[in-house]
């Protein structure tokens, strides 16, 4: 009896066998969406750094039609406004192509996530840019890291060759609306209390003050921006 | 022990027919009998655990054998179209299967179409199939069909009133099939499960057909690794995938959103070494049944009679040209906004400077940084890097109509009249893991594609992919003075259910029987009908 039990299980494992096989795996991604680019002609050495970060990061792009690809080596160049990413399958730095994207995120050294958005930028100089997200919403709070190639004081480099260029931040926040378009904001109290009426500034103040909020750089300001929308505060726009 | 053992036995059991247990896709025709050179009009609902995005639907004959079929977007739950019975089909009873590639169970429904140049065979008998078991459906009560006459004349207006209750509506999931056709008393069929004989496809169509296939060498005829294998669809901004084949040499892809008949190029060449592959492609679209048994059947007169005015029908609607369907234009897609090969840094149309004979004075003339030569009959083509201010060693990638060709010889003697125009790409381009040393995209003035030769490595394809929308032809109120004999009335495949609604229709001039029916499916997967028949005398 045992015998004829035990080759009944071998027979339904025989079936569940055969169903697993039906089942072949097929390659991970194969339809997923495609990346394309063009090789990183290396930039010029100067004290000062191209990019936001200078080690790969592990982030995630999303491309026009809203599909993503996570796990990516990326590399954000300040100086050219570029995305780069590192394919590891053919060990090449790819510039990826910005029509191609909608936006991308990474998470930097500190552990902080970085959001960017491919948006077209109709000010000075037009055209497709990232901006970083520092808050989101109606009224985002934009941020363009731009590093800029500047002549600065002479200064020997690693290899003793005297050089007069560096690259500096030339960082530009914005207020944006999909409808009114883009404004240029300082960030300090100052320029954050000029987008309130006077009435609203000192309700402002109070918050900042009962948060212990002094805004006097980026992460303050961000700090600050977040707090009022939490406390329904909104700016003139 | 011994009862654990059963115990055990019993539970795996259990999980093995639940693992191959799944709702059945349902089929719905306009009618059961119909003449070769009609239309056959139909619809299906899909399981709400469905994951492809696409069903098939196939003609069989008796012996299992494909005789057509199309591909229709799931959408909602539901798809409809139709399929056009060609004039060759000889008569007899035929199989109308509708599967996913993920099923392992066709649902199939049997169909006689009568040739209409040679009518029903003169032994007055025909096979068959016999043992099915019909699908359960059941008739709704609560949905009341109001309005319809018992009796009507030739071309006499009509209006059906569907009347919903709330509950049922509620229950219903995607939208109610209504059609009123032509009725033959002496033939109507139920929809049954054939089993599926061929391996089932583990690869989803989510959005569009899969096309699959293996390379081999041509040498060994084993199964190639790393060879990299090249989709291409010709068009104003080419559609192009690729897939790098593992041990197995399998290769997939997927055309996605794409309508009607489209050509398509798959061609493949090793990665590392030159050596001659042979592209094999897989008909996994085609699936296989077990047929059912047949049994011999004799026609009564008066199932002759209606074969007879079917085929009279038809052949007065070929002789006055009246289409029975309308296709509608393709849904418009959102594609990549430029090629693959990326945004060309010049654009070149030869046309607007003088006539040039061959593909080496264009280049010399009209390309910049294009380099073409054909020194001792060996052409050679490079592309100027203008990034880093040299000229790319390798051959760059070169597209004619989108199509990436490797023999330089197919373009040497394009002459500008031959050219529409020509895209270049400067810099060394990457899609996905692949790399391009500069890209010439050459478009062609015919856009023919015939000057890319097909091979064991490149195969041309004029491929059916998902059917576009199409509405049945309401009778023209400028041909009244030709008759009108359409079998059906009314089509309305996906009809959004509202608490009343009201359907128009006309009688043609046919005579005898209708048939008012409506199809819809619960969120419990059942599926009910409720029908009605009028006469047209």
């Amino acid at each position: 009896m045992a015998n004829r039990i035990l080759y009944i299980v071998f027979i339904f494992g025989l079936l569940a066998a055969t169903s697993l096989k039906a089942q072949e795996k097929l390659p991970k991604k194969w339809t997923a969406e495609k990346i394309k680019g063009t090789r990183r002609i290396p930039y010029a050495s100067y004290s000062g750094s191209p990019f936001l970060n200078d080690k790969f990061a592990t982030g995630e792009i999303e491309f026009q039609d809203g599909s993503k690809m996570d796990s990516l080596g990326l590399r954000y160049s300040t100086y050219r406004d570029e995305l780069i990413y590192y394919n590891t399958a053919i060990s090449a730095h790819i510039i990826i192509d910005k029509i191609s994207l909608n936006g991308f995120s990474f998470t930097d050294e500190s552990g902080k996530k970085r959001i960017f958005r491919r948006q077209y930028y109709n000010g000075f100089f037009p055209g497709e840019r990232y901006f970083e997200v520092l808050s989101d919403g109606d009224i985002a709070l934009l941020v363009y890291r731009q590093v800029v190639l500047q002549v600065c004081p002479p200064y020997n480099d690693n290899s003793g060759v005297i050089k007069d260029m560096s690259y500096q931040e030339a960082y530009n926040y914005y207020l944006y609306n999909s409808k009114k378009g883009y404004e240029l904001i300082r960030i300090n109290k100052n320029s954050l209390l000029s987008k309130f009426d006077k009435l609203t500034q000192k309700s402002v103040k109070k918050i900042l003050r009962k948060n212990k909020v002094l805004v006097n750089d980026e992460q303050s300001f961000v700090i600050a921006w977040n707090l009022l929308k939490e406390n329904g505060i909104t700016v003139n726009f | 022990m011994k009862r654990k053992l059963v115990l055990l036995a019993l539970l795996f059991a259990v999980f093995t027919v639940k693992a191959q247990e799944k709702e059945s896709l349902n089929l719905y025709t306009d009618r059961d009998l119909y003449v070769s050179g009609e239309t056959l009009l139909l619809k299906v609902f899909t399981p709400a655990s469905e994951q492809s995005g696409i069903v098939n639907i196939d003609l069989m004959n008796r012996k299992g054998k494909k005789i057509t079929g199309v591909i229709l977007e799931i959408i909602n739950h539901q798809a409809d179209g139709f399929v056009y019975l060609p004039d060759s089909l000889s008569s007899g009873f035929y199989l109308l299967s509708t599967y996913t590639r993920t099923d392992e169970m066709l649902t199939s429904k049997e169909l006689y179409i009568a040739n209409r140049f040679t009518g029903l065979p003169e032994s007055n008998t025909d096979m068959k199939p016999v043992g099915v078991v019909a699908l359960k459906e059941s008739s709704v009560q609560n949905l009341q069909i109001g309005g319809v006459q018992k009796q009507y004349k030739p071309r006499q207006k009509g209006l059906a009133t569907l009347q919903l209750p709330a509950e049922l509506i509620a229950q219903l999931d995607g939208d109610l099939s209504v059609s009123i056709a032509g009725k033959t008393d002496e033939f109507s069929s139920q929809q049954f499960l054939l089993k599926s004989t061929s391996a089932v496809s583990p690869s989803l169509a989510k959005e569009g057909i899969v096309i699959e296939g293996i390379i081999t060498d041509i040498k060994t005829a084993k199964p190639f690794n790393n060879a990299v294998v090249y989709l291409s669809i010709p068009d104003s901004i080419p559609g192009f995938q690729y897939f790098i084949t593992a041990q197995d040499g399998h290769f997939y892809f997927e055309i996605e959103k794409y309508y009607g008949k489209i050509p398509v190029v798959i061609q493949c060449f090793a990665k590392e070494k030159s050596s001659s592959l042979k592209i094999t492609l897989f008909d996994r679209n085609n699936l296989k049944s077990t047929m059912p048994a047949f049994e011999p059947r004799t026609f009564t007169p008066e199932f002759r009679k209606s074969v007879s005015n079917a085929t009279d029908a038809i052949t007065f609607r070929k002789i006055f040209n009246q289409q029975e369907v309308t296709i509608q234009p393709a849904p418009i897609i959102k594609r990549d906004a430029y090629p693959y090969y990326g945004i060309p840094t010049k654009t070149i149309d030869p046309q607007l400077f003088i006539d040039l004979p061959d593909f080496n004075e264009i280049s010399k003339e009209l390309l910049p940084g294009v380099k073409f030569r054909n020194y001792n009959r060996i052409p050679t083509l490079q592309v100027f890097n203008a990034a880093q201010q040299f000229y790319f060693n390798d051959q760059p990638l070169l597209l004619l109509d989108g199509i990436p060709i490797r023999d330089l010889n197919v373009i040497k003697d394009m002459g500008t009249k031959d050219i529409d125009k020509v895209e270049i790409c400067q810099n060394e381009r990457f899609y996905g893991d692949l790399i391009f040393p500069g890209v010439v995209a050459i478009y062609t003035s015919k856009a023919d594609y015939t000057r890319v030769p097909e091979s064991n490595d490149l195969i041309k394809l004029s491929l059916e992919v998902i059917q576009p929308h199409a509405v049945v032809n309401a009778p023209s109120e400028q041909r009244l003075n030709e008759p009108d004999l359409r079998q059906v009335l009314l089509w309305k495949p996906s009809l959004q259910p509202t608490p009343k609604m009201e359907l128009d229709f006309q009688t043609s001039d046919i005579k005898g029987s209708f048939k008012l029916i409506i199809h819809g499916k619960t969120r419990d997967g059942s599926t009910f009908y409720k029908e009605q028949i009028f006469e047209v005398n």
